[in-house]
């Protein structure tokens, strides 16, 4: 069932249009987009997946748009809380996808982080290829 | 850069560290013992290393935050902090590191025998808690970590329950790392 969520919410973060018209190519963002680590303390650099920027009033689900050291972007993720993945009343629908072109998405199990203070699953829509993903690796 | 925050919990209340700890390294009587705060490298994984310790009255162990790519807390449980139960000595002073950015650290001196309880704020919904085990206890926290919630206080989540390690095990090997 859990799957089913996942795969199901990365579907539509697929194939749905980008809603907004903000620039998001380079970081930082426009529009209402904040840098994560100045709305709650986490680093500024995560490794494995950059430097994060949401609008808040997206929170938890996001879009996260997720940028390299150079400011390029190279993802968007979405943070989906296990509960309300298992709680059959509780949907994500219409989240925004303004990053363009997907190459590859990964979902996988966080424990949690200021911010999404869950457990929850992180979808992500990779806007690079797989060997690129090392542009957000550690150090 | 290391960062630091110091703060002694005992009996009294609260007091800012730095004297008293800088008295006792100078005398060589009580060493600081390190507690780790890691996680692994998609944060599927977060934990404290060790997760068990006993100590002698006096000591002062100090968490530090090793996961590159997260924050961590260091919490009592108790009422002070977010209506969490009772799982510290009552005569004891909470403590709360507040978010521990990579490599920064705090420090309590525990001078009070008992048993401490404490857990990471963002963490404990995925079992990230501890267990300090100060001299010879009288006995366990005033109820088992499944017991129902205090009144007024926030049940301990299941993950959480599963993670503490026996005060028996503790009393047994000093040291208790996850497994």
């Amino acid at each position: 069932m859990f799957l089913r969520f996942v795969a199901a919410a990365a579907i539509a973060a697929f194939t749905m249009p980008a809603l907004a018209a903000d620039q998001v190519e380079k970081a930082p963002p426009t529009g209402s987009y904040k840098k994560v680590s100045e709305l709650v303390k986490l680093p500024d650099f995560l490794p494995g997946l950059g430097q994060l920027y949401v609008d808040p009033k997206t929170l938890p689900a996001g879009p996260f748009l997720a940028y390299d050291r150079d400011g390029r972007l190279v993802s968007t993720v979405y943070m989906l809380p296990i509960e309300d993945l298992a709680n059959k009343d509780k949907r994500f629908d219409n989240l925004a996808a303004p990053g363009g072109k997907v190459d590859h998405v990964d979902v996988y199990y966080n424990a949690g982080h200021p911010g999404v203070e869950k457990p929850h699953a992180h979808v992500v829509l990779w806007h690079v290829s797989k060997t690129d993903e090392a542009r957000v690796a550690a150090k | 850069m290391m960062l630091s925050r110091r703060h002694i919990l005992g009996i009294g209340g609260v007091l800012l560290a730095s004297p008293l700890y800088g008295r006792a390294a100078a005398q060589g009587a009580s060493p600081q013992i390190e507690i780790r705060m890691q996680g692994n490298a998609d944060g599927s994984q977060v934990w404290f290393d060790p997760i068990g310790i006993r100590i002698r009255p006096g000591q002062t162990i100090r968490w530090i935050n090793l996961d590159p790519g997260n924050a961590h807390t260091s919490t009592a449980y108790h009422p002070q902090n977010d209506a969490h139960s009772l799982r510290i000595p009552e005569r004891a002073a909470p403590w709360n590191s507040d978010y521990l950015l990579p490599q920064e650290s705090f420090s309590v001196t525990f001078t009070l025998e008992g048993i401490y309880d404490y857990f990471c704020l963002p963490h404990e919904h995925a079992g990230m808690v501890g267990r300090i085990v100060v001299g010879q206890p009288s006995g366990p926290p005033a109820k088992g970590v499944a017991s129902p919630a205090q009144p007024g206080t926030e049940p301990i989540p299941e993950a959480a329950v599963r993670a503490f390690p026996s005060v028996d095990e503790i009393m047994q090997r000093g040291i208790v790392r996850r497994t």
